[in-house]
């Protein structure tokens, strides 16, 4: 299409000649049949969609910055229409954009949650589509190449292949990734009960004093919640449990203890992930997550070479020219394929909390949990910002909040700041931050099932995975994972040991320096 | 009066929003070869106006990410429109400096002419035209902001009279120190409807710097004062030639098609 104000003019031999005897420019210009005598520019505002000219749209309001090098997410500008939902997401929901000072340093301070990409309207903003590089491993034919797909996955994927919300999709997801052609799949509810047992076993050294670093503990399994705390935060870093995510802990254990098992060389392991978070493809890239290729003495192998979000799976799926809906269900591989209900509610707000609580409870008494204990009510939902206490025999009172959406762990971070600074105690022993609102079910990286993302989606997604764990799942409790057990007793001894310290853990950086942090945002 | 923008860049995240308003206004394609924003953004046919981002050491010798958002200047003698005989490129008395396709033979002396290496060629289209910002004169005729100012997020952009902004730039400059004690486009050949404000010295960032304070049309004014008629003259049977060409071309090209 031309420029409306330059359409190609053609003239008559008889204009020609009309117009060189004319009598001067403006007799020219309005000679020339068809041709505006209006200058270059504009008429009006044109996103592409409408292709009509209009007035300036008050509902223009510029967008959120984002880095060409964004690990996470990309933007295509013939999308945008600079609605401003992206800053909507980023301001108002995240906290992240406004909430440093200008000039900005070095950085486009994003925390790469992916939040704006289920708000704009036009999908301009999108993940950083990496199928490619997955299509590649398996098509190698010298390369093992596994995937593990965390909780919150299967209660969203069903949605691209018109399911209603919250359809459970974890064997059909499992078989679709067989189909695709992966060696081995695995759950990240493994090492969510790794997890639990790590962090667990953390929280009890913490609160009985053996480990001397500050109450309350925070959880660390969110990528964009680490960097926010990274960002605006970084005087609580200390308080961040140093268990690694599931998603990195199942990374270093598949080239380490599953590459020795089954006598594979990790540098011939390529290990993809299928998550509900584009922050994750930013956290594989996390300079220290190498930690099994360290051991192996050859630092350029990564823990996780590539993520793909939940949308990037159903578009491999789609390409490929799988029947999602008609596929028989698949189980996962044995030996990190295990899963427990503490681990499947992982992937919505408050079920880290619920799971560590039901582990605690055990390492604290070596009892199991009353059954009472397993339906933890208080930290279940939709809310923001959730409080519980509960007994503990030989902990006493146990004091937790849990908050998704970053906009509210500011409420919380706040609290704890105040409550340093005027040398009280600490009014809780752990809390549960997750980056997105709802938790992982409400990723960057689902489907954009409702637009802009609604409570609705979020709490059928959010209550699949409850059903999940109290109707499906055979095991509710981490510490009773069997492979959890085996990988212990074959590998790392017990939680925390220096092997599991080596692989399992890792450490933060203060990103504070990187940004003039408003102070009272 | 005539108007003006006042560019902060201090106050610049670089989210190229500005840039894609640009295109939306005045319904400009996007161009696949020059990108918008970041270290390698491009002045061309098809964009008007770019977010350069630049790596440069602030005062305190850190590393800091500055970005550079560059259009026509507006100039208040715009050699662009000096050198034009055709009358192509006019200053108006709000302030733009605006471009007539109608008028325009193609000669491109405007492009050879302006200081700030703005105008440029349509070099992919079959009836090339010289092609730059427009200031959104349009907007500003009806008393609107350009549409790249009325989208920026961050508040870079002031826009009203020249001469209040001048005022307002010489005191934010005067208050805090973080500003380098110099507005560009305040001077420069003569001053700029578009004027900027800094923390980084301008030369770093891009900017044409050294161009001196007198208005370049004082040069070639001369030289065209001798020589009016004439170059109206021309400037018929040019923009005839160029209409005639056209023609030939399009007839030339519906022949081979049929052919
Ligand atoms: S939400 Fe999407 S369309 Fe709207 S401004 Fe942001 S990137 Fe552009
Ligand atoms: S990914 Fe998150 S932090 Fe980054 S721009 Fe989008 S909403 Fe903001
Ligand atoms: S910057 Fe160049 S193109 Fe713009 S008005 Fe000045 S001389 Fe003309
Ligand atoms: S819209 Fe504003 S903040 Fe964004 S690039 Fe343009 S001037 Fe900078």
């Amino acid at each position: 299409m031309e420029n409306r104000s330059t359409k190609p003019t053609s003239v008559s031999r008889r204009g020609f000649l009309k117009m060189l005897g004319g009598v001067g420019l403006a007799g020219i210009a309005a000679n020339i049949a068809g041709c505006s005598t209006d200058p270059a520019g504009g008429k009006g505002w044109m996103p592409q969609q409408y292709q009509v000219a209009s007035s300036w749209p008050i509902q223009v309001k510029g967008r959120v910055p984002i880095d060409p090098n964004n690990p996470s997410i990309v933007r295509d500008d013939k999308k945008c229409i600079l609605c401003g939902q992206c800053i909507e997401a980023c301001e108002k929901v995240q906290t992240v954009m406004g909430y440093y000072e200008l000039p900005i340093k070095d950085d486009i301070t994003c925390v790469n949650c992916g939040q704006c990409t289920l708000w704009c309207p036009t999908g301009a903003i999108t993940e950083r589509d990496d199928i490619d590089k997955v299509l590649k491993a398996i098509n190698d034919k010298n390369l093992h190449v596994v995937v593990q797909t965390a909780p919150a996955t299967r209660v969203a994927l069903g949605e691209e292949f018109g399911m209603p919300a919250g359809s459970i999709v974890e064997g059909k997801q499992v078989a679709a990734l067989k189909k695709l052609g992966f060696d081995a799949v695995f759950d990240t509810n493994f090492t969510a009960d790794l997890t639990i047992m790590e962090e667990g076993t953390e929280l009890v050294k913490r609160i009985t004093g053996e480990l001397k670093k500050p109450l309350p503990q925070f959880t660390s399994c969110s990528p964009g919640w680490v960097k926010f705390c990274e960002y605006f935060y970084p005087d609580l870093l200390e308080h961040m449990s140093s268990a690694k995510s599931p998603q990195q802990m199942m990374g270093a254990v598949v080239k380490s203890y599953y590459a020795k098992q089954k006598g594979i060389d990790p540098e011939k392991i390529f290990s993809v992930s299928i998550m509900p978070c584009t922050a994750k493809k930013y956290e594989c890239q996390r300079p220290e997550m190498n930690d099994a290729g360290q051991k192996a003495g050859k630092p350029n192998i990564r823990d996780v070479d590539v993520v793909l979000t939940t949308r990037e799976l159903a578009r491999m799926i789609k390409r490929a020219g799988i029947n999602f809906n008609e596929l028989e269900d698949a189980q996962y591989d044995s030996m990190l394929g295990e899963g427990t209900g503490a681990a499947v509610i992982f992937g919505t707000t408050g079920g880290v909390m619920e799971a560590a609580v039901r582990s605690a409870y055990f390492l604290i008494t070596k009892q199991n949990p009353p059954e009472a204990l397993l339906e933890l009510t208080p930290v279940r939902g939709l809310n923001g910002v959730k409080e519980a206490s509960l007994e503990i025999p030989g902990a006493g009172k146990i004091n937790v909040a849990v908050c998704s959406g970053l906009g509210n762990a500011r409420k919380i971070l706040d609290q704890v700041r105040e409550d340093i600074k005027q040398g009280l105690p600490p009014r809780y022993h752990f809390i549960e931050f997750m980056s997105c609102p709802g938790g992982c079910i409400g990723g960057g990286g689902q489907p954009r099932t409702a637009l802009p993302p609604s409570d609705a989606v979020r709490q059928a997604r959010l209550a699949s995975l409850y059903t999940m764990d109290a109707k499906i799942y055979k095991k509710r409790l981490s510490h009773e994972n069997q492979e959890v057990i085996q990988i212990y007793q074959n590998y790392f001894e017990h939680p925390m040991s220096e092997l599991a310290e080596e692989l399992l853990h890792t450490e933060y950086t203060d990103r504070g320096k990187h940004l003039t942090a408003k102070k009272k945002a | 009066m005539a108007k003006g923008v006042l560019v902060d860049l201090t106050k610049c995240v670089g989210c190229g929003g500005c840039t894609v308003a640009c295109k939306l206004w005045n319904d400009m394609k996007f161009d696949d070869n020059n990108p918008t924003v970041g270290d390698k953004a491009k002045l061309s046919g098809k964009n008007w106006t770019v977010v350069h981002a630049h790596q440069v050491k602030n005062k305190d010798g850190e590393t800091v990410w500055r970005f550079n958002k560059q259009q026509c200047l507006h100039c208040l003698e715009p050699a662009c429109a000096s050198a034009c005989f055709a009358k192509a490129l006019q200053k108006t008395k709000d302030g733009p400096v605006i471009y007539y396709p109608h008028l325009c033979v193609g000669c491109r002396y405007c492009m050879i002419a302006c200081p700030f290496n703005i105008p440029k060629y349509e070099w992919d289209k079959t009836f090339p035209l010289v092609s730059k910002c427009q200031m959104c004169s349009t907007k500003i005729a009806r008393g609107e902001a350009p549409a790249c100012v009325s989208v920026c997020p961050q508040g870079v952009f002031k826009f009203g009279e020249r001469d209040e902004l001048l005022k307002e730039a010489k005191a934010i400059i005067a208050k805090d120190d973080k500003y380098i004690k110099e507005i560009y486009g305040e001077k420069e050949v003569g001053g700029t409807s578009w004027m900027y404000i800094s923390d980084i010295p301008f030369k770093d960032l891009g900017f044409k710097t050294g161009l001196g304070t007198t208005p370049l049309p004082t040069y070639s004014h001369n030289f065209l004062r001798y020589t009016p008629f004439v170059a109206v003259g021309w400037g018929i049977i040019l923009t005839g030639l160029y209409h005639y060409t056209k023609r030939r071309n399009t007839i030339s090209k519906e022949t081979n098609i049929k052919g």
